[in-house]
């Protein structure tokens, strides 16, 4: 049995990282926040809102910062504001401070202009840090929270990457710890499967429901059924004849173990086991990653054939290429080669490697796209149901 | 030339490599000759496939020849019928009177 180490938090999480946040709760912010940041080696999450939002739109900015603030990977935040934006700064901080860690912040407004807030806001975040230094210690699966994801997909996407990934799925859920799976868009096509797989007819009805109405919007909003537009042309030349085939591919990640249900935008996870994080967002792989981070994800196991380099602002994001020749060309980006398995080596046997690295990453180790500097986040948004 | 068999279930395999017609194809110990030129990443039919017969890869049912499929043959859109969106309503549906039930 593979040993885990992480940061017990005082609301029963655990963070694999002790990330210090920064976090811009408005546009006008968002240079000081960066500013901040580089100066004393924390993250940053920047955005084009927090202010003359409408209020759906500005519930969901607030969510966004919010969970992420109390994703348990972050060991302390610093919000940033200009004074007075639409964001409820006061509001935001309590409730990350109910998650018992440390958490402060800065506006341009009361330091007396930006370069001031500059250099307030760099004077409290180290003293936010030395108060969130803690020791690893060692913590059991069930703390483990991990997101599969796939993007920037080839031909081996399917066939080696996200076949590895289920192996991995399956062996973190036997030990007793969480995987989540986001991308629904690519769920119709497969929910005949993922249904029959639910650990209750409630989960199934859950996964049937959520891939009739994601049929009926895309219907309603391009006109056309999932069906006439996928597989895409690319899709086809690639090798994908049908839509059960290609979402066949995009399911491989979650494995064979029952899905417990689905969970909303910044629900935390009810209990281990594997969870669909259900945000119907189009648009850039970023959306499902901060999505997981969301829901209180550790880590993020990304499996792509052509090569990602995306990061995620509150964990490390493990890439997994299926594709020998790209893990030899993007070295720099890709931390996994499980290309052998096209080679006739059995999977589980590459899994076990697989699940040897994500617990030295756990355990520590830094990611590609840690060592690259990439911790992106963007707010995932949605139509209002 | 090597394809990957994925599934016991399944009567298609994947080829590795781009397959020129003729060429000797192996997948899963069962020997084939490739009736046509099949791309990297594409599949190769493991047995005869019977108008309106599943054609299976992953152990699931992925679509229906559209017409007699020969052992060896290319399957692809021009051979295969997606019938994705049937099977999914129809699978609802059931679930749904269960659940009703």
């Amino acid at each position: 049995m593979l040993q885990l180490t992480g940061y017990p938090r005082p609301n029963g999480q655990a963070g694999i990282r002790n990330y210090a946040l920064v976090i811009s709760t408005v546009h006008c912010a968002n240079t000081a926040a960066q500013k901040i940041a580089f100066q004393t080696g924390a993250h940053v999450i920047t955005h084009d809102v927090g202010c003359v939002e409408f209020e759906q739109s500005h519930a969901r900015t607030c969510l966004a910062l919010l969970t992420a603030a109390k994703n348990p990977n972050i060991g302390a935040v610093l919000l940033v504001g200009a004074g007075c934006e639409q964001t409820d700064l006061p509001a935001l901080e309590r409730e990350i401070a109910e998650t018992g860690k440390p958490v402060g912040h800065v506006t341009i407004q009361e330091a007396g202009g930006a370069p001031e807030a500059v250099a307030l806001g760099v004077e409290r975040l180290e003293r936010l840090k030395a108060a969130a230094v803690q020791e690893r210690v060692p913590i059991p699966f069930s703390k483990l929270v991990v997101g599969v994801q796939c993007g920037g997909s080839d031909w081996t996407t399917a066939l080696a990457g996200n076949t590895t990934l289920g192996a991995m799925t399956d062996r973190i859920i036997a030990a007793g710890g969480t995987v989540l799976m986001g991308e629904v868009a690519g769920l119709p096509g497969s929910e005949h499967i993922i249904a029959e797989h639910a650990v209750s007819k409630e989960a199934g009805l859950q996964i049937i429901d959520m891939c009739s109405e994601l049929r009926a919007e895309f219907l309603e909003t391009r006109g056309q059924a999932i069906e006439e537009v996928n597989p895409t042309p690319g899709n086809k030349a690639g090798g994908i004849t049908t839509l059960v085939e290609k979402s066949m591919g995009n399911i491989k990640k979650m494995g064979s173990a029952p899905v417990q249900g689905t969970i909303r935008a910044g629900e935390a996870v009810p209990h281990p086991g594997l969870w669909i994080v259900d945000i119907r967002s189009d648009g850039p792989d970023a959306n499902t990653t901060s999505g997981f981070a969301m829901a209180g994800a550790n880590l993020t196991v990304f499996s792509t054939g052509r090569g990602s380099p995306m990061g995620n602002v509150a964990m490390p994001v493990l890439k997994v290429t299926g594709n020998p020749e790209a893990f030899q060309a993007l070295g720099s980006i890709l931390d996994f080669n499980a290309g052998d398995t096209l080679m006739g080596t059995d999977v589980e046997i590459v899994a076990e490697r697989l699940m040897a690295l994500v617990a030295e990453v756990v355990n520590g180790k830094e990611t590609k796209s840690e060592i690259n500097g990439d911790f992106e986040f963007i707010i995932p948004r949605e139509r209002q149901r | 030339m090597k394809a990957l068999w994925i599934n016991r279930e399944d009567n298609v395999a994947v080829v590795l490599e781009d397959v020129p017609e003729g060429a000797a194809v192996e997948a899963g110990g069962i020997c084939l000759t490739a009736g046509e030129e099949i791309p990297k990443g594409h599949k190769i039919a493991l047995e005869r496939i019977p108008e309106g017969a599943s054609v299976v890869k992953y152990g699931v049912p992925i679509g229906k020849a559209g017409i007699d499929i020969p052992a060896g043959s290319f399957v692809h859109t021009h051979n295969v019928l997606d019938v994705t969106s049937e099977l999914c309503r129809k699978y609802a549906e059931d679930y749904r009177r269960k659940e009703a039930e």
